[in-house]
């Protein structure tokens, strides 16, 4: 065979899957017009987009969870047609969901061969040590220490993923869709999967990536394919030289590739901050913790600033969050406005003017399946309703709901809809709308962008610092450094339920300070202070 | 597939999802007046429609409830038995005393409703306090209740000793001018139809506009939700069950005021299951966090038109059973949507 000829044949099979065309209508809206894209071999094709831009979509069409209105899905230079997911799966195609597929009650080896199960005895029995070896073999290769006997319940969100990725290797995929891996993971747990993602990719494997952080894309993508409205609208591929390029050869940044999902020119995404204040103390918490997972807090925040809360996933921030508003038990004392208060409920904390809006939007902060309207107006019902409870004034819930969708410029056609139509976005400004309707003078606001897009997320930071400006006391928790280092007066850093360091608003405008904020929530940094 | 075909049908299946109760029972309507002719259609089959249905109505209006808060309760049948067996004994006990008849009626009425909430809270401090599962806790007063009125009865009937006072309610009613029956005797709405549409108005009140209501449905829709929403789970899901216990206690006085005796083998048998089905028929989901009371009191209708068409039809009671069971599970596979896939 001439050489030539075998190398275009390599190209070709270097095509792992295809999205030929592909274009999916939903009753009354086109959520993907004509979209095509490779993905090849050992590379890692990130797809970025705003939420609704058609991401999710592209990949339910992919993973054989939603069939193209037209177009065709193409394997191996094939067209194939998937009516479930199973048969993505048989085709070598696997999804790892935000929402880890794994049943909570089972031990991971069972997870990982679960529906595969090896067995003996004529089928008779499970081969329960070979379950065991090949599930310890397959975490090994992925560098993950977790027992195979442990039960799923057990495993923190960074290990159940690692299973979730070892069950879809374990049934031989080749194309592998990830869709938000580090949404729910801490900076150096991301750090890891990013690895993982490239130990993959050189395993030859096809990686797709769907990303809200533009910064792990540019880390790890080959090609970057850019969704905005159902469509293609710009693609990046990494040349020779490793750096990421767009089809006109400028080369691509978080910038650039934020320009391509909005369709416009943002500006910096953070609001500028409001002067330090002088106001009184709003909130003071002396030697408070959650009992059990922190300890030691000292902290007083002011009306009308902003405090950061830096730290890795489980250093104790959301627990000590809950304590305060009454949902854990707690030892210390919390003051508000100079009186110490302990708060029995979330309601008496709420009377006490202190809310707490939940990382955790679906399960947590919000009635997914109830409207914009009960949900905006569940916290503080009393207020709209008459005669002790017994009439509840749908007249003065409307106005609430309309007066805050217009505050907050949530995009929500129809109020009486279900939020569960909302995107991620919408969804955070109504569960922060049911809190600022009880007038607080304390927000406690939990991963205020998680699942949020780029331009909504510009939107809640203006939010933030609206509200600071209009003297609410805001502390911030969050995993995203850049947005604590964006809208915050001065960080706090947790570590291992404590409080490990903070960082003024002098330091927080330094050059360094994402990294002192690494150390302080790692520890590297502990011996160099105290000495 | 054909788009505009397919468009269809989903609008077909979203109306049928939130209209589907009211089109069966006008189904069902027109299949009784047609086999009956228009005999059906008199005022004297429906009033003994929803006379004979009430009870079963009373508790059914009580489960919507519980169902919208995200539990169920097993125990219904047996607290009405319960309910009734005290309540006649102690009015039985009050008459031989010497009390008055009045004042023993009033009192052995006050007592069946009094111990129906009370069964309808101890339900509510095991499930809240105790933290046992809804469909455990009530399983227990399932076989309770039922056991403890066996005891006091013997396992027999208990006849009432007043002999025309307590049966008025069960028996009587509010006249309707202008309409008579076959015998010429003016037409009544009888009182346990009056009491049954009272208590599913005033439920379908606290529903759609009372607090109590919403918070019902947070919790039932998602109460991890709810609590972190600073709601008062605790006391919304005791009350419920506290209400689904007065709805059987009103159900015990209805019924042994109507046989004037409680036959403590029989009393209530089954009826939990009667309530339950009722309630899924008028297109309340088991799930919770989403209900409708008045889809409960056609899911009542429903199930007795069924029964009536089917007796006078001659078909054998023992294939009703096996019908209704039919109409249970098309009536969830019609409503299932994409809500509730469940």
């Amino acid at each position: 065979m001439a050489p030539a000829s075998a190398v275009t044949l390599s190209t070709q099979c270097n095509v792992l899957l295809r999205a030929a065309a592909v274009t999916v209508d939903y009753p009354g809206v086109r959520a993907l017009e004509r979209v095509s894209l490779d993905f090849r071999a050992s590379e890692i094709h990130a797809i970025v987009g705003e939420n609704g831009a058609g991401k999710s979509t592209l990949m339910q069409v992919l993973s054989g969870a939603r069939e193209p209105t037209e177009g065709n899905v193409v394997r191996d230079g094939v067209a194939v047609r998937f009516s479930r997911p199973s048969d993505a799966i048989r085709h070598g195609i696997a999804m790892v969901h935000q929402e880890l597929n794994l049943v909570e009650t089972l031990s991971v080896a069972q997870n990982i061969s679960l529906g595969r199960e090896p067995t003996r005895c004529c089928g008779l029995l499970i081969d329960r040590a070979r379950q065991h070896n090949r599930a310890r073999d397959l975490l090994a290769a992925l560098g993950s220490e977790v027992n195979p006997t442990q039960k799923i319940s057990k495993l923190s969100i960074a290990q159940a993923q690692c299973v979730e990725i070892a069950k879809c290797i374990a049934t031989d995929a080749r194309v592998l869709i990830f869709d938000e891996p580090t949404a729910a993971l801490g900076a150096s747990e991301s750090a890891r999967l990013l690895a993982l993602l490239r130990q993959l990719r050189g395993e030859g494997r096809a990686i797709l990536f769907v990303s809200h952080h533009l910064d792990e894309v540019i880390a790890v993508a080959d090609r970057v394919s850019v969704l905005r409205d159902g469509r293609l609208v710009n693609a990046f591929e990494r040349d020779h030289n490793g750096v990421l390029r767009g089809s006109d050869r400028s080369q691509a940044d978080e910038g650039t590739l934020a320009r391509a999902m909005v369709g416009r020119e943002l500006g910096s995404i953070y609001p500028c901050k409001g002067h330090a204040t002088n106001a009184g103390v709003a909130i003071e918490l002396v030697n408070f913790g959650a009992r059990g997972r922190s300890r030691d807090l000292s902290l007083a925040v002011r009306a009308g600033e902003i405090v950061g809360v830096a730290g890795l996933i489980g250093s104790g921030r959301t627990e000590s969050a809950e304590a305060i508003v009454g949902l854990r038990d707690r030892d210390g004392v919390v003051r508000i406005g100079g009186h110490a208060v302990r708060f029995a409920s979330v309601r008496a904390a709420m009377r006490g003017s202190v809310v707490y809006v939940s990382e955790d939007r679906k399960s947590k902060g919000l009635h997914t399946s109830l409207s914009s309207r009960v949900n905006m107006t569940l916290p503080s019902l009393d207020a709209t309703t008459h005669f002790g409870g017994l009439w509840v004034d749908d007249k003065a819930q409307r106005a609430v709901t309309a007066r805050w969708i217009r505050a907050l410029e949530i995009r929500c056609a129809k109020p009486e809809q279900p939020i569960a139509a909302l995107s991620g976005g919408n969804q955070q400004k109504v569960a922060l709308a049911r809190w600022l309707e009880t007038k607080p003078k304390v927000l406690i606001i939990d991963e205020p962008t998680r699942g949020v897009d780029v331009g909504a997320k510009a939107e809640i930071y203006a939010i933030i610092a609206r509200l600071a400006g209009e003297g609410l006391a805001c502390i911030v928790i969050s995993s995203e450094l850049p947005e604590l280092i964006g809208i915050a007066h001065r960080v706090i850093v947790m570590r291992g339920g404590t409080i490990a360091g903070e960082l003024s608003r002098e330091q927080l405008a330094a050059t360094d300070c994402e990294e002192r904020i690494m150390r302080l929530a790692s520890g590297v940094m502990q011996l160099k202070e105290s000495a | 597939m054909n788009r505009r075909l397919v468009d269809r049908l989903r609008a077909a299946q979203a109306f049928l999802q939130q209209w589907g109760v009211v089109v069966a029972f006008a189904i069902l309507f027109a299949v009784s007046t047609a086999k009956q002719g228009f005999d059906f259609f008199n005022a004297e089959n429906f009033r003994a429609l929803l006379n004979s249905n009430a009870p079963v109505g009373i508790l059914a209006v009580g489960m919507t409830l519980v169902i919208i808060s995200g539990g169920i309760d097993l125990s219904v049948g047996s607290m009405v038995v319960l309910a009734a067996a005290l309540g006649v004994t102690s009015m039985n006990a009050l008459i031989d005393g010497s009390t008055s008849e009045l004042n023993a009626v009033l009192i052995g009425g006050a007592v069946t409703v009094l111990c129906g909430v009370g069964a309808g809270s101890i339900n509510g401090v095991l499930i809240v306090f105790g933290r046992i599962a809804p469909f455990i806790a009530t399983l227990g007063g399932l076989a309770a209740f039922r056991s403890m009125s066996l005891a006091v009865a013997d396992a027999g009937e208990i006849r009432s000793q007043s002999a025309t006072l307590f049966c008025a309610l069960g028996r009587g009613g509010i006249p309707l001018p202008g309409l008579e029956n076959a015998a010429g005797k003016p037409l009544t709405l009888s009182y346990s139809t009056v009491i049954f549409f009272a208590l599913a108005a005033i439920a379908q009140w606290m529903l759609s506009r009372a607090r109590f209501g919403r918070h019902l449905i947070a919790v039932g829709a998602n109460e991890t939700a709810a609590c972190y929403a600073g709601l008062p789970i605790a006391w919304v899901r005791f009350r419920v069950y506290a209400i689904m216990g007065l709805c059987a206690g009103i159900a015990a006085l209805v019924q042994s005021s109507r046989m004037n005796s409680v036959s403590t083998a029989q009393l209530g048998l089954g009826s939990e299951l009667d309530a339950i089905a009722a309630v899924v028929i008028g297109g309340t989901t088991l799930r919770g966090g989403f209900g409708r009371v008045w889809g409960t009191v056609i899911g009542v209708l429903i199930l007795g038109m069924i029964t009536n068409i089917l007796t006078i039809s001659g078909v054998s009671p023992y294939w009703q059973g096996a019908v209704k069971g039919g109409v249970i599970v098309l009536a969830v596979l019609v409503q299932r949507g994409s809500r509730d896939s469940m």
